[in-house]
């Protein structure tokens, strides 16, 4: 079956922040918003594996170490992120539980192996459904911003609980690493280009 | 000249589409929401991110919530999480905290404002095409509405230690989220970039 036609196959490049469709070779500015032109994000492969691989290393000091520190009537407890969804279900609040284990647990370790999986499949070039690693890309796009919630939550406890011995809370190391680990997976999904997956088909209806 | 366009996601060549206010237009391909024109949306935009404008100032001053711990209460703003951070030397995760829930708000507010404000009086700035690319790029960085479920999980987390009382500054924030999602459906990219190439030809001519 003859494969449709991409706006580059018929010598167009679609610009990436207004979308205008440029004549390929033409110009190196966009004449609408004058930004640069290029037809494919190619060289970001590189740069979303590199993001990839120190958010990888990120993942686990953010694990292991204490994310906050709970003075509660002189009595100190360091809590890991696993360490405080394991205090949301002694609360019984087990949905808030789920929520914190998706947020901050599920969701940056598959994105991790997503991004890595996309790249992996525009790298050898898979011959795979297009549609369904799109959608992928697209989901991992969305939730990336949702892990944040534990530095928010964090950061909203520090400000309001402080009030000495009688209970105070202070962020831990895990909090810097965590937040890198973050930010790092969203610009390594921001620097994929979805569109490698499909050049890449051989034939799709 | 027939009127082209290209799928951000798959880069299928489409023909420009004529979506009614109201309708979707997705690509064939892959799905991807091109564009979803809204009546009136540059009005809308201006509107609103002029209403969020004058509600970021009450959110951001005034207390959002208060607790009682055996007598003792404390006042807490959007701000002073991130004093808190500043105290423990963790700048990175202070930063990342007054980015996401109160300079990139405010930013992606004026940037909207601005961008709205010249295409509803209809005068061409230069300027418009480089607030355009930043909206869209500072546009998942802004993260109220994370922070907003932040909110959610510490209260759990506090309710069994201590008393909760909500303040003005909450009510505030809360407004300015739903001012936000109403905001980030309004503005369609695709029409404001059109908007925008209408209004750069007509300047020209």
């Amino acid at each position: 079956m003859k494969a449709p036609a991409t706006a580059l196959k018929q010598g167009f490049i679609r610009c990436h922040e207004c979308g205008q469709l440029i004549k390929a070779n033409t110009t190196l500015i966009c004449p609408v918003c004058r930004s640069r032109v290029s037809a494919r994000r190619h060289q970001n492969l590189h740069l979303t594996a590199a993001l990839i691989i120190s958010s990888l290393s990120l993942y686990i000091p953010a694990n292991i170490f204490p994310i906050m520190t709970v003075t509660e009537l002189g009595a100190t407890a360091r809590h890991t992120i696993a360490g405080g969804i394991a205090a949301l279900i002694h609360q019984d609040m087990i949905p808030i539980a789920l929520l914190v284990l998706i947020a901050s647990i599920l969701v940056p370790l598959l994105k991790i192996l997503g991004i890595t999986l996309l790249l992996l499949c525009v790298h050898f070039k898979w011959q795979v459904d297009a549609l369904l690693f799109t959608r992928l890309y697209r989901i991992i796009a969305f939730v990336g911003r949702w892990s944040m919630l534990d530095i928010f939550m964090i950061s909203i406890l520090v400000g309001l609980v402080d009030l000495g011995g009688v209970a105070s809370v202070i962020a831990g190391p895990a909090a810097t690493a965590f937040a890198a680990v973050v930010v790092l997976t969203m610009f390594a999904a921001k620097s994929f280009d979805p569109r490698l997956i499909w050049d890449h088909q051989l034939s799709h209806d | 000249m027939p009127v082209f366009e290209a799928c951000p996601e798959c880069d299928l060549l489409l023909n420009q589409s004529k979506a009614a206010p109201g309708d979707k237009a997705h690509c064939p391909r892959c799905g991807f929401l091109l564009h979803r024109p809204h009546k009136h949306s540059i009005e809308r935009t201006l509107a609103l991110s002029a209403a969020g404008l004058v509600l970021i100032v009450p959110a951001n001053l005034l207390p959002m919530l208060t607790i009682k711990i055996l007598g003792k209460t404390q006042e807490g703003t959007l701000w002073s999480g991130v004093s808190a951070l500043l105290k423990e030397d963790m700048w990175a995760v202070a930063a990342m905290v007054l980015l996401s829930s109160v300079a990139l708000p405010v930013i992606n507010l004026i940037l909207a404002f601005l961008i709205s404000f010249h295409l509803f009086a209809e005068k061409f700035n230069r300027r418009i095409m480089v607030w355009m690319r930043w909206y869209q790029h500072l546009f998942e960085w802004a993260m109220i509405e994370v922070y907003a479920l932040g909110i959610i999980v510490a209260c759990v987390k506090l309710s069994d230690m201590a008393d909760i009382k909500f303040g003005f500054g909450l009510y505030a924030f809360i407004g300015l989220l739903m001012i936000n999602t109403l905001l980030a459906n309004e503005f369609d990219n695709y029409t404001f970039w059109r908007s925008i190439t209408h209004l750069s030809k007509r300047q020209r001519v």
